[in-house]
Parts: structure tokens; sequence; C-alpha cells
């Protein structure tokens, strides 16, 4: 399957025109929908836009949880299910200037509060390597577009690990940099304090051309970083001998999973394998001993923090200045019948959960005790910082679950193996999925994380790996036309 | 009787060329809707961004109220339901406001009274509803306009004092020009807490919000003391609640109990970090701050000797208290300046709804005006004249006297040759004024009448006195 | 102890309801995250730790200048409102507080 710089290749030498990508992109855009339901909205007339940057004429899909004018933008929720925004998330906006062609908005889980691709308001997304299994999520319609092909590349956005899991799931790169190297305006707010824009390509290489085009300072928001002058496409072909990296014991040791599946135990050996392979690049690999308890702790501290600041984010969503209007004989009333009907159950428990932690009585306890886990674990990441360059491991303890197989991420076995990317997330660390191989014929992956505002190097070391690794671009070969 | 306590939280918005949080337009606007940010609205996916000039000014405040100011500010969000709060949360300050533990000094008939300031912070206010029959009208111009709330600690004891702390408040925002504090504006508002006791311990109080005008604050303090005093009285308990003032039927309605009180959730505000405050940037500000009212109240009465009425009336407005200051430097002294300034100059500008800013007769003028009076060059009455012509044609008084010919004789001799000849012509006068008889003025009248008026009248008298003694 | 009824009351002053199952789930899941903050709360020292709402220390936090600039029309503010009248968001009477 071509990625990003195939395509410009192509573009270039007129060997295709952009128009004619954008129609390839937009009819199986339309073939696969019912069938994998990648899209809300499918985009048919060709947005008119030259540039001279790599992305110019490259389709791409958007998740629908980022503001765009004049396209519906519902965050695959019932209470957004008729907006249509008056303006442009900055990353659209520097798209559009990059000349890259917008497909479609992709089906993310409700608000991009969940996992599994299952609740969306127009419904599951399915995963191109096995219709009966999910694609992970939230960013869950940006990676099916992506592993199907319909596009080389995707945004999504991730909060605990919605960019990072699904890539994984679906065998293709998932990328967020640090917190703040790229633009939240426009992305309809989750969690603020771990929200991250992040996206989906076929190739490490193909992730650094894009978040070349996406950071950068925005004065529309304050936490976005001084612009840099380097190109993450420029680095990633460094030298890395010499380079540290660790992973954690305590996740990744075969003893302590005696009575684990088949799956997770080859997934493990598997991730043995691609250490061994690590250490014959050149890369000095250690494993480290981290505290148990503050693992055990993420997956808590992660839900706890994200419903509290989800609760507050989404109060917006009264249907007052927009949305569906409730019915009702007066103002409470009509916010209370929007909300009630806008939401699914789980939002709803999310949210529930999330008011209770910031209870006058609860905060110190709950809220601010999540926080103080937070910063623990923030950190420890940045003392073996000092010492490694990066942390690698599994991106998933098993492969893309079925769909009527139920994961309860808080079970002791999946704590931490299933959690840890969330650590990316708590300190803002620059965090990128690549497919490793595969499992019962389903692709795996590992997660590499760098040290905040080290972009470049962690870009750097993830191709290093997928050059040793072999699995770029991958797609299951029906859909690879 | 018993003792009354009473806390003020004062909202006041700044004056800004934008919203606090978004670059909309920050300004009264009689159409609805059209100083919008996507941020004012609450529209999926914005960001707020801090306005520097709001923070700027707010920390002014803080400093005016000889707060302490943090070294890192930070905002936090405050969570509850209400159609005029379209984020459904309120930017404000909780964990780090602009300034904490400060204070005021307020006269309070003639005597010093310090106010306790608990804290100062910034905040966004709300979107305006219009009430109609049987619905409502939603403007969100004032969403994101920003706010100033300043709380004081219980300390105040009496409707006096609180009306004496919100008109020295008021005098603070508009010396220091963080707000225009237009009341019929609804720019200030005030909640205002009461409590009533028998001893020293505070008693439980409760809360009236959003009240809109000084004067209805007074009636609204009046009311609710009279409410607890009556309940006391009969030996019933007061309860800790929030109640309405109904301004037309002269009463509060309870409108919810502690018991319902909301819990606001507050929370850091995750997408505005911290702010770092420098000295130098504190020392920038306090640069800014003019001396305000008290403090030049108290000037004018020790150095300049002026009564507390003068000095009130001239430090009521900044800008007529800076003219005077600037003519005194000229060199008028602060009697002769305050006296023209209070009889003539404050009641034209009255009269013709200006202010002193932007009014033709600068320092300078009145400087050489009361001059002219001082050198006998024309007199007090004439004076008033010269101003008025002044302001008029836009003349300077010198120019004004030259050109109407007011100017005084104050030559000897041409007077005295007047009134030689008067007397020459008259000798029957002057036998009758040495037999007691009183034909002064008779002479002083004559002079006045061929010199148009213009003679020196205390020169005149003089001269008419030395001639007739010579005879 | 947080009870059915304790959860409907947040869930009100969420300005939502759900039905009784819902209720009885959210429940399920208190207690999940009761039982692990409790062991958070254990962890020695916890108290003495800034609780952490920043990712990392943002050393570059710009005020924006007090310039206004233009922004939405008057019809852009109102696109996406379902009841509008004379350029304003039309609800039912809000009794004023």
């Amino acid at each position: 399957m071509k990625t990003i710089m195939d395509l410009r290749e192509d573009l270039d030498t007129g060997k295709v025109t952009s128009n004619e990508l954008f129609s390839i992109s937009n009819k199986k855009a339309h073939e696969y929908q019912d069938e994998f339901n990648s899209f809300v909205t499918i985009v048919d007339k060709k947005e008119e836009q030259e540039s001279n940057t790599l992305l110019s004429g490259i389709p791409y899909a958007l998740k629908d949880n980022f503001s765009t004018t004049g396209i519906l933008t519902t965050a695959s929720s019932n209470i957004l299910k008729d907006y249509v925004p008056v303006y442009d998330a900055t990353v659209y906006k520097k798209l559009k200037d990059a000349g890259a062609i917008l497909v479609g908005k992709t089906v993310l889980d409700e608000l991009a509060m969940g996992g599994t691709g299952t609740t969306g308001h127009t419904g599951i997304v399915r995963n191109p390597w096995d219709k009966n299994r999910q694609i992970g999520g939230s960013s869950s319609g940006s990676a099916s577009a992506v592993a199907l092909g319909i596009v080389p590349f995707a945004i999504g956005s991730d909060t605990g690990d919605s960019v990072r899991k699904p890539a994984c799931f679906g065998g293709i790169v998932g990328f967020k940099p640090t917190y703040g190297r790229i633009s939240r305006y426009g992305l309809f707010a989750f969690a603020s304090s771990l929200d991250h824009v992040g996206c989906l390509t076929r190739c490490v290489k193909d992730a650094a051309i894009v978040t070349d085009i996406l950071k950068g300072k925005d004065e529309r928001d304050m936490t976005s970083l001084p612009d840099e002058d380097i190109k993450y496409s420029d680095v990633i072909d460094n030298d890395i001998k010499g380079k540290k990296l660790f992973y954690i014991k305590e996740i990744t040791d075969l003893n302590l999973y005696k009575d684990a599946g088949e799956e997770t135990l080859e997934i493990l050996n598997k991730f043995k394998e691609v250490i061994e392979k690590c250490k014959k690049l050149g890369f000095i690999v250690e494993e480290i001993s981290f505290d148990e308890q503050l693992l055990k702790a993420i997956y808590p501290t992660y839900i706890t923090i994200s419903s509290a600041e989800a609760t507050s984010n989404n109060s917006n969503l009264t249907g007052i200045p927009f949305g569906p209007r409730g019915n009702g004989n007066n103002i409470n009333e009509i916010m209370f019948d929007a909300r009630t009907k806008g939401f699914s159950e789980l939002i709803k428990r999310r949210f529930i959960l999330g008011s209770y932690v910031l209870q006058k009585e609860n905060q110190e306890r709950l809220f601010k005790n999540a926080q103080r886990l937070r910063h623990l674990i923030v950190d420890k990441m940045n003392e073996l910082f000092k010492t490694y360059d990066a942390m690698i491991l599994p991106a998933s303890g098993g492969i893309a679950p079925k769909f009527d197989s139920e994961i309860d991420r808080m079970s002791d076995r999946y704590l931490m193996l299933e959690n840890h990317m969330v650590i990316g997330n708590f300190g803002g660390f620059p965090s990128i999925t690549i497919p490793s191989g595969f499992v019962s014929n389903m692709p795996i992956g590992i997660n590499i994380t760098g040290r905040v505002f080290e972009d470049g190097l962690t870009l750097n070391i993830a191709n290093k790996i997928e050059e040793a690794l072999g699995y770029k671009g991958l797609i299951k070969e029906e859909y690879d036309v | 009787m018993y003792k009354v306590t009473i806390g003020l939280e004062v909202h006041c918005e700044v004056k800004t060329n934008s919203k606090n949080f978004s670059s909309a337009k920050n300004s009264y606007s009689e159409y609805p809707n059209e100083n919008i940010d996507t941020v004012d609205i609450g529209l999926p996916g914005i960001l707020p961004v801090a306005n520097k000039e709001a923070f700027k000014k707010a920390l002014m405040m803080a400093l005016a109220l000889n707060c302490k100011t943090p070294d890192i500010v930070m905002f936090d969000r405050k969570n509850y339901y209400y159609p005029d709060l379209p984020k459904g949360y309120q930017i404000t300050q909780e964990t780090k406001p602009v300034g904490v533990d400060g204070y005021i000094m307020v006269n309070v008939n003639g005597e010093d009274k310090k106010i306790n300031i608990n804290n100062i912070h910034l905040e966004e206010d709300t979107a305006s509803l219009d009430h109609f029959n049987d619905y409502s009208l939603i403007d969100y111009n004032r969403a994101g306009v920003p706010l100033l709330e300043t709380v004081t600690e219980p300390c105040i004891h009496s409707i006096e004092e609180a009306l004496a702390f919100l008109e020295a408040l008021k005098g603070i925002f508009l010396y220091t020009g963080v707000s225009d504090a237009r009341i019929d504006r609804g720019e200030m508002r005030v909640d205002v807490n009461i409590s009533l006791s028998k001893d020293d311990t505070l008693g439980t109080r409760t809360e009236m919000k959003n009240i809109n005008s000084f004067n209805s604050v007074k009636l609204a303090m009046e009311t609710e003391i009279k409410r607890q005093t009556e309940l006391l009285d009969k030996g019933e308990v007061i309860e800790q609640e929030t109640r309405r003032f109904d301004e037309e039927n002269m009463k509060t309605i309870r409108l919810r109990s502690k018991a319902d009180a909301i819990d606001y959730k507050y929370y850091i505000e995750p997408n505005i970090p911290p702010i770092i405050i420098s000295d130098d940037l504190i020392d920038e500000i306090k640069k800014e701050i003019p001396m305000l009212q008290f403090e030049r109240i108290e000037k004018y009465m020790n150095e300049y000797m002026l009564s507390r009425h003068d000095s009130e009336i001239l430090v009521k407005d900044k800008k007529v208290s800076d003219y005077f200051d600037e003519t005194v430097k000229l060199g008028l002294t602060p009697k002769e300046s305050s006296n023209f300034i209070m009889s003539v100059i404050l009641g034209y500008l009255n009269k013709f709804d200006m202010t002193i800013d932007k009014f033709f007769f600068t320092p300078n003028m009145l400087y050489d005006l009361i001059t002219m009076v001082n050198k006998g060059e024309i007199s007090s009455k004439q004076s008033k004249e010269v101003f008025l012509k002044c302001c008029e044609e836009n003349k300077e008084p010198k120019k004004i006297v030259k050109e109407l010919g007011v100017t005084q004789i104050t030559d000897d001799k041409t007077i005295r040759d007047i009134v030689i000849k008067r007397l020459d012509e008259r000798p029957d006068l002057i036998e009758d004024h040495r037999k007691g008889k009183n034909t002064f003025n008779y002479f002083v009248g004559e002079v006045m009448k061929e010199t148009k008026g213009k003679a020196n009248p205390s020169l005149t008298a003089s001269i008419i006195k030395e001639e007739m003694e010579k005879r | 102890m947080v009870t059915k009824e304790n959860l409907k009351d947040y869930a009100s002053k969420l300005m939502f309801d759900m039905d009784d199952e819902g209720y009885s789930r959210t429940l399920k899941e208190f207690e999940t995250v009761e039982r692990h903050m409790e062991l958070i709360g254990k962890i020695d020292n916890i108290k003495n730790i800034e609780p952490m709402t920043f990712p990392y220390v943002i050393y570059h936090a710009h005020l924006r200048d007090d310039i206004a600039k233009d922004c939405l029309t008057n019809e852009e503010v109102l696109a996406n409102a379902k009841d509008t009248k004379a350029n304003q968001v039309k609800v039912p009477k809000v009794v004023a507080e």
C-alpha cells in the first residue's frame, strides 16, 4: 500500500492527478462504508486548494471531533447530530493550507470517550483484518480508513491512547507528539490536560511529514508550544547507535502472566524478539523496575482525571445556543431533556463519576489524589528519561477484541499491560505505536514513548525500529488495490 | 439593638478593547450578538486565551487595594448550569487570585475606617437575558467581558460604612482607569451578606445577589436588617440562605437555603498555563497607579488646609482633582484655585454637560486669570465674565481682557485728575462731608461713571479720601 | 456510602437522567474506582505531592495583546440555534434569580 511519499511521487511525476486520487479515495470510502462504517460524513466534492507542501493533493480523513466550517461535525454523539460548525479547527485549517484533500469525517467513540469503536451514534466500526473484531478507539474510523487503504493518513485525538491503540489493532502507525506541539483549537475537548492531536499513517516517515505540517504555536491555544526550526522528517534517519531504551519488568515479565491466554504470551514473546532486534540495531536496551503500586494506579487515575475534566468540558452541550433543542416547559426542563436524550448511558456514567470526584467533599480524596498520582508517575518517568532516550513496550496485551468479548480495563490482568500508554498523556510525552507482527492473523504493535519535547528523536527511534521489523504499509490483501 | 455585620462582593467590568478570553470587542452595544467570538458562545472545541491588559488591570486594582499579589496566578473553572453561561462553567480565580489580604481606608462621617479585603479576582461576565411575557432572549455580547470581583471581609458594621466603601471602591476604579464603573449600564453589581448578633460572635448571614445600584444596596440592607431584627426580637432563628431584594415591594424573598447551595466543583482551568508575575511587572504597574482619593483628601486637608467638604468635592472626579493639582503646581494658592473651580468652573461644566479634560479653559488659563485679579488688573467680578467669554470664544483670558478693554485703570494720575475735577465742581458736597454727611460715595460713582467702571475701586477710594482731606 | 438515590441526584445536577440499570451499573463502577482510589490514598506521602494539572511546567504562557478583532457575524452566532428571535437565542421564560 502506498505511503504519502509514494503518492507524492506519483503526483509529481504526473502518474496520477489529485482529482483522480480524490475520486479513488471517495469511491473506496463509499464502497467500504456499509461494512466498516469508518465515516460519519463522506465528502463528495473535492476541496479546491493548491500548495507546494508534501501533502498537497493527498487525501486524508479527519476525526469527527474537529471543527470544520460548513461540514457536519457530530463527535459521534446524538447531542451534536446536526451541528454544523462556523469555524475551522487549526489542524483542519493547516491541512487545507497545505493542500491536503479532506475525504471524510470519521466515526469515533461518542465524544472520544471510549476505546472500542462501538459507541458512536451512527453505529460500530469494524476492524479491516477481521470484521468480527473491534478496531479500538476512540479514533476508530480514522484507524479503519487508513487500515482499509481509503486514505494514506488520518487525524485523530488521543486522551488515553485513542490514536495509538486503534493504530495497533489496525496494523498501522499512530503517533501523538508532545502535549502542545499541535494546537487543540477546534478539537472538541474531552479532558483538556490530557488531550492531544495525533495522526494515523502507514509508516513513521508519514507521521513525521504530517506532524511537520500540523505543529507550531497557535495564538488560539495558550498551551501550544513555540515554533521550532527543525523538521522531524529530516531527522528520522539519524544514527541511533548508543541510544538507550528501557522496558518495564512489571509489565512485560512472562512470569506475571502464567494464567494468561496464548495470545498474550505470544505478544510478550514477540516483544522480546523486538528487543533483541533493537539491540542488534545498536540500541542499548535495559529492563527496569517500576513501582507496581504506581502502575496499577494508572487507569483509575486516568478515569478520575479524564471524567472530571470531561463533565466540565461537555457542560456546553445543553441544546440552547446549538444542538438539538429539548422539550419542556421551562429552561431547566429543556436542557435536561436535551442532555438526557443526547448522551448515551456510558457517557452519563462518566459524567456522574467526574462530577462526584470534583465534589467539594470528595475532591481532595479523589480528584486531587489522582492528580498527585499523575505527578508521581510523571516524575518517575522524567527520572528514567535522564538515563534513557525512550521507553519501549507492547502497545496492547492482546489482539483486537471481538465485539462480544468484554474487556474490563480495570481487571487486574489488564490493569498495567493494557493501560500503560496513558503515561504518554500524563506527562505529555511524544508516543508512537508501530506494527510489530501478527498473532492469530491479527496485527500487533509496539509503543515507543520519548522524552517530552523530543518528538524528533522519538520518531527517529521508531523509524529505525520500523525499518528493522519490516512491517511498513501493512494492509490486508483484499483491500490492497 | 443588634450589632450589624456586612460583607460585600462587588463585581465590576474591566475597561479593555477585547474580552477576557477572546478577541471579540468589549464594548457596550445596542445590537445583540454582534461582539462574539467562538469562545464566548462556548462552541465545541474552543480554548480561552487570556487578555494581557485585563490581567494587568486586575493586578493594578489588587495593588491599589493594598493586596498581596502571588508569584504565580492561575485560573479556575466554576461549574454550573444557567442559560446565561454558554460554556457551562465560568472561568474565575479560586486557587491563586490576583490579590489577597488587602484593605482600603474610607471616611465615614469624618472618621477614618479600614475595610479589609479578603481577595480580588479576575473572571468573566455572563450573557444577558431579556425577559418577556412567556419567553426570554439571550444576548451573548456581555459573555466573556472581563470582570473583577472584590470580596471584603465581614468587617463592615453599618449601612453608612458599606456605602462609603462602595463609593471609595468606585473611586479607585475610576482613578486607576480600570473601569468606568457605569452603574447605569450594569458595569458594577453588588452582592450583600448581612448578619446580626447581640455580641461579638458572628450571627447567621443571608446573602442578596446582583443588586445594581448603590441606592438599591442601601434599601436592600435596610430591609434585610429590619427583617432579621424582627425575627430575632421574636426569638426566632435566622437561616443561612440566599435572598432576593424585591425593591418594588420593599422586601427580601428567599431564593434557596444553604442546603441547596450549589457545589461549583472548582478546579484549575487546564487551558490557561500558570502566569508568572515578575517583580518588574509589579513595579511597572505600581508606577502607573495615581494618588487615590483618600490620600488626596488627606493632602488637601493637611497640606493645603482646605476643608473636608471642599476636598471631597475636588476629588470626586479625578480629572477635576488633577486640574486643581496642576493649577497649584503652576503657582496658585490652593484656596484661590479651589474657590474658582468650585464656584465657577464646576457649575459651568455641569450646565453644559462637559468634562474638565475636554474643556477649553486649561489650568494655565486659570493661572493667568487669577494672577490678573491678584495684580488688580481686573476685578474678581470681572474674572467670571472673562472666564465665560474665554469659553464662549475659545480665546485665552489675556486676549479677552485686551479685547474687552476691561483692564482696570490703576494709574494714579488718571484717577486723581478726574477726582480733582469732580471735587472742584462740587465744593458744596465737600462741605456736607465735613458736616458729617456721607457724600463720599457720590464721588466714587462719578469716577466710575467717567471711567466706565474701569477705575480700580480701592485706589479710587483712597485718592478721593486724600484729596478731600487736602481741602 | 453512595446510593442509587445519590447518583440520581448527581445526574440531575448535571441535567440528565437515565434508567435504573444505568444507575446500577454506575454504582458498580463507583465501587471499583473507590477501591482503586483508596489504594492510591494509602501511598506514602501522597498528601505532600503537588497535584498536577499540566503535563509539564509550561514556561511559555503568553498573554494575548488586547486587540479587538472581527469575529462571528450574527448569522454565524445563531446558525446552530434552534429557536431565535430579534437576532437573539429564544428560550422559555427564565425565572430571574
